[in-house]
């Protein structure tokens, strides 16, 4: 390992100054367990400040670093360099979304289609429980282990630029807005199941999902959102049909016999 | 579009997709040419009506190895597009997953393993036993 170097090609690109993205190389001194991220950093810190990369936490839990890495969406923070095949590295933005710069993606539009599809209960009976809590709600462990999967994504975008139904549809919402539309369908205590199909259940919706499965294949997070794609289909078929299984009316609040919710009396 | 055809470093179910998609197109293309082949020769655009003659001017269109070969790959394509599909339509149903549940790392997505995958391969062997046997029936 001493003395070896790994060779980055970078995507570079500058909508503000530059016609077309060029590759640059850039060569880093190789250390053990050194990951993409670590050899980015090197690159901006030593050899080319003006370098955009995104990232935090630098361990695959905010979501920022993801990029495409030897032709694959992944967390650079989270790739290690010595588990890609030897030779220089090709290190690309994610594709389907615009660029900022150089490795920075826009999420802005990815964000908006999260919250499009309503990540937070929706309660009709009673609405003010959810500003103030006086218990909890009831679900036994089944029930939460039937979504909790799809409860785990960090909004890092991967699978949507892998996604080829996102490259040719700019207004499919993509897999990670369906399986969270999906995680809430199934979520037992929620009851915003008519607005919630009424989104994934249109013509840009649900159904222009064809199953190519890229995004489970690169999503870091085990999240596995073709599954919750594929579910989501049958939750809407399902409701919409006479004979199919209806989802039951919201779980109940269990009062909190200890007073509120940390315990206080 | 490059979307479609860049399926590299992935799964298995990518390429499944894009040969479906293919598959699909060529399916409406054969259709469409049989449609108008068959129309054209019973009945016919010259009012000749349906005769034994005109429908043996029709099939004479593949009698040549090159037509053979064409009606071999039709198979194949048709029969994996069928196959596929029951697969897919099997996936919307979910049917063909495990149940979801907490995910332990490495995480292995459970939409890409199991009775969905293995029936993948059941639509490529299938379709190229359907194609060897018409090849064996046609050029034999
Ligand atoms: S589903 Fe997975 S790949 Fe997609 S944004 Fe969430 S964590 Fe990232
Ligand atoms: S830096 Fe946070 S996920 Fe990579």
């Amino acid at each position: 390992m001493a003395g070896e170097e790994v060779v980055l090609k970078i995507r570079r690109f500058d909508p503000s100054l530059d016609e077309r993205p060029r590759v640059e190389a850039f060569a880093v001194p190789l250390k053990e367990g050194m990951t993409v991220l670590d050899a980015l950093i090197y690159v901006k810190s030593r050899l080319d400040h003006g370098l955009a990369v995104r990232f935090s936490c630098r361990m695959a839990s905010c979501g920022s670093c993801g990029m495409k890495i030897d032709g694959r969406a992944r967390l650079a923070c989270e790739t290690q360099i010595s588990s890609l095949p030897r030779g220089a590295v090709a290190v690309e933005p994610m594709d389907n979304f615009p660029i900022v710069r150089d490795l920075v993606v826009d999420l802005e539009r990815f964000f908006a289609r999260h919250a499009a599809a309503m990540p937070g209960l929706v309660r009709e009976r009673d609405p003010e429980e959810q500003e103030s809590p006086t218990g909890e709600y009831l679900m036994a462990p089944g029930e939460l282990e039937s979504f909790v999967q799809f409860t785990y994504c960090i909004k890092c975008g991967l699978c949507s630029s892998s996604c080829p139904t996102a490259s040719t549809d700019a207004l499919f919402p993509g897999p990670q807005a369906l399986s969270q539309a999906y995680r809430f369908l199934a979520d037992p205590r929620d009851e915003g199941e008519e607005r919630r199909l009424e989104r994934v259940d249109a013509e840009h919706g649900v159904w222009r999902c064809h199953f190519a499965g890229t995004c489970s294949a690169v999503c870091p997070k085990g999240v596995d959102p073709a599954l919750g794609i594929q579910l989501l289909k049958r939750h809407v078929m399902s409701a919409r049909s006479p004979f199919g299984r209806k989802k039951r009316r919201g779980a109940p609040v269990f009062p909190n016999p200890n007073g509120d919710l940390l315990g206080q009396p | 579009m490059a979307g479609w055809f860049d399926p590299r470093r992935t799964n298995i179910e990518r390429w499944a997709y894009t040969f479906q998609r293919v598959t699909g197109l060529a399916v409406l293309a054969y259709v469409v040419a049989h449609i108008g082949d068959t129309s054209f020769f019973v009945g016919g655009p010259f009012g000749e009506g349906p005769s034994r003659a005109s429908w043996a001017a029709g099939l004479s269109v593949t009698e040549s190895l090159l037509g053979h070969l064409v009606l071999v790959m039709v198979v194949l394509v048709v029969v994996y597009h069928g196959i596929n599909g029951v697969r897919l339509i099997l996936s919307e149903y979910g049917v063909i997953f495990d149940k979801p549940s907490r995910p332990d790392y490495p995480y292995r997505a459970k939409s890409l393993r199991a009775v969905q995958r293995h029936l993948i391969w059941v639509a490529i062997v299938g379709a190229i036993l359907a194609a060897l046997y018409s090849g064996g029936l046609l050029l034999g």
